[in-house]
């Protein structure tokens, strides 16, 4: 007997219930793992050699550990803010981005929290920054930016798995009652909870899923705030700011929604989902991208004027990372992230596959440059000239880097290969509605 | 089709979910005892020395003073570890033949220490200095315990960090009086030390339990 599934959603179900999925993912597949064998062997390198191996130095304690993890920690924050959102607003867009936006998120948490705990140099003493009854009876310095990474990291990990995986539940009962062979049966089974559609699970499925969804909303804001407060905290002339916060989580904003286009655009386009996510949806995205993008460029001028207010050491310290060694840097991160998404402007440009990506790509390249830019060019020129110097990543930081992209591109490919890439029970009820409408 | 869950599996998964909860609590509570049980920190446990040197004897039975062989407690950070002199000037005139003071007259004739093996050894990274504790009144017995009575040198004390620390965050309760400090088996008395002492020691211990005070 085959379970009542509707028509709708079976091209999204047979996805990952294929038997094959051809060579191209193979090959994706292998060059993903690639680099997480390259990850781990830097993770390796950093733990039995020391952090030695990174080119931090006084005044640069903070490197490329730092710049990656405010970086992924901004995708996720963008992505699952706005998944969060979506949801709230019952809005027809969470039909088509909702799951895999949270999918982004999560994996991007996995990625951005890779870097604090390796950050401290004895990665294995990480849990010393968690408030236990330990035997020096010291509790974790609260000042600490480690101890606020761990509750930033730590929540953001539970909210956005619990907002990814209790939307998955009654799409994974979809999968186990059309999984072919008894095991994969078996697994969605397991996974489901029991899940069997009556209207008490839905129920309680649509308050959770509403609960985890509200929740998501402030905790993202405070906890990008907090990423942003660990600059905004010291002393150093361009991060003792105020604006930081907004800074952080408008262009994580832009960030995490760029991901989210650039995996909508290649999922449809490889997938063939144009049912699913249709035009109307990638137009939307497309300008919401715009939309945060122009935010972003407000906050660059809005970054000036604040300096130009301050005055002194504030404003020399954000024109010297105008001006000065990293000069690059700055305006790199302005034309990416700010100039480049003006292409989206144009209709043509929104529904364009290669525009698509051109434009997710560059506001992801744009604000990992901008991060760069803060936590390397801002801190160059800091109030003792003796240690003016310059940082550059070496080898390994490089290796690590690429290696969590890796583990970014894995995630994904499994998450496609195995889950259904969209909302099926979603999808469902918006069919449902525009039937009886 | 058949059912692919039997009725029980609701059952047995609910059950495996406590489990598994309790299984995280029981971990939590059994590391907590192990990192406070007695072996774990190695007390009760004599070392391998090369000399079956007995405090027990020597301090205990025939009462000669810690400092003698252990001669820089007062003035340095090591308390010092008797050379094979130090022994000689005894034992060149007792127990001459010993076979078990063999180690010592080699040692004393050929200049060389003899090796003995830490019971309280701390990690690199404290910075611990005998002469400042026993000058302010913290006894050997406090962290030593009673080494008269020890046929075999052991830890009585955990060392750790939590230790030192129920100490430095109020000093008073644990000091002596000058004249009790190289003594054994002394009971301390709430108002052994005068009153301003004590409150310079409760002001003090602001100083005492910052990082850079031991991790230097």
């Amino acid at each position: 007997m085959e379970a009542p599934t509707h028509a709708v959603t079976r091209r999204i179900a047979e996805i990952p219930l294929s038997g094959h999925f051809g060579w191209k993912w193979w090959i994706a597949l292998l060059i993903s793992t690639g680099l997480v064998l390259l990850l781990g062997y830097t993770l390796a390198a950093v733990t039995f050699i020391g952090v030695g191996v990174w080119g931090v130095n006084i005044p640069f304690v903070w490197g490329f550990d730092l710049i990656n993890y405010a970086w992924w920690i901004g995708i996720a924050n963008g992505a699952s803010l706005f998944a969060a959102t979506l949801v709230l607003r019952r809005h027809d867009l969470r039909t088509a981005v909702n799951r895999f936006a949270e999918g982004v998120a999560f994996f991007a948490v996995i990625c951005a929290g890779i870097f604090p705990i390796f950050h401290l140099g004895r990665p294995w003493l990480f849990y010393w920054v968690f408030p236990y009854p330990a035997t020096f009876e010291v509790w974790p310095q609260f000042r600490s930016t480690l101890t606020w990474d761990f509750w930033a990291i730590s929540t953001h990990a539970i909210v956005t798995s619990l907002l990814w995986y209790v939307g998955l539940i009654p799409d994974l009962a979809t999968l186990r009652d059309r999984a072919r062979t008894k095991l994969a049966q078996r697994i969605y089974g397991v996974f489901a909870l029991g899940w069997r559609g009556s209207v008490w699970h839905w129920a309680y499925h649509q308050r959770a899923y509403r609960l985890v969804a509200i929740l998501v909303l402030p905790l993202i804001l405070i906890m990008q705030s907090t990423v942003a407060f660990e600059f905004a905290v010291t002393l150093v002339p361009d991060w003792h700011e105020t604006r930081q916060p907004l800074h952080f989580v408008a262009t994580g904003l832009a960030q995490g929604l760029s991901i989210v286009l650039l995996v909508a655009v290649l999922l449809r386009w490889s997938l063939r989902l144009e049912r699913y996510i249709d035009d109307e949806d990638i137009d939307l995205l497309g300008k919401l991208v715009l939309a945060t993008a122009l935010v972003s460029g407000y906050l660059y001028l809005d970054e000036i004027a604040a300096a130009l207010l301050t005055g002194g050491k504030a404003w020399e310290a954000i024109y010297h990372r105008m001006t000065g060694d990293y000069s690059g840097l700055y305006w790199t991160a302005i034309v990416y992230s700010v100039l480049i998404p003006q292409l989206f402007w144009l209709k043509l440009a929104r529904q364009s596959v290669i525009a698509g990506v051109f434009v997710g790509i560059s506001i992801g390249v744009g604000v990992w440059f901008d991060r760069f830019s803060i936590i390397i060019g801002g801190l160059q020129t800091d109030y003792l000239p003796s240690v003016w110097r310059t940082y550059s990543p070496t080898l390994s930081e490089t290796g690590l880097f690429l290696g969590t992209i890796g583990l970014f591109a894995a995630l994904l490919l499994l998450f496609v290969r195995f889950l259904p890439v969209v909302s099926m029970f979603e999808s469902r009820h918006d069919e449902h509605e525009e039937k009886s409408s | 089709m058949a059912q692919l869950f039997t009725p029980a599996a609701s059952t047995a998964f609910r059950v495996l979910i406590v489990l598994a909860l309790l299984g995280a609590v029981a971990t939590g509570v059994m590391a907590y005892f192990w990192a406070r049980a007695d072996s774990t920190w190695n007390i009760g446990k004599p070392a391998e020395q090369p000399v079956p040197f007995r405090h027990d004897l020597h301090n205990g039975a025939l009462g000669i003073d810690c400092r003698y062989c252990h001669s820089t407690v007062e003035r340095a950070a090591d308390a010092g570890m008797p050379s094979a002199q130090t022994c000689m000037s005894c034992h060149s005139q007792v127990w001459t033949g010993a076979s078990v003071l063999e180690p010592v007259r080699s040692s004393f004739a050929l200049g060389q220490p003899i090796e003995w093996t830490s019971v309280h050894r701390l990690p690199d990274y404290v910075y611990f200095n005998h002469a400042a504790h026993v000058t302010k009144g913290v006894a050997c017995e406090t962290c030593h315990g009673r080494v008269d009575q020890m046929p075999k040198t052991v830890k009585t004390q955990t060392l750790s960090m939590g230790w030192c620390l129920d100490c430095h965050r109020d000093p008073a309760a644990h000091l002596r009086p000058r004249q009790a400090v190289f003594s054994m088996g002394y009971e301390p008395h709430g108002n052994d030390l005068p009153e301003d002492v004590r409150v310079f020691y409760r002001e003090a211990s602001r100083r005492l339990t910052s990082c850079s005070t031991c991790h230097r």
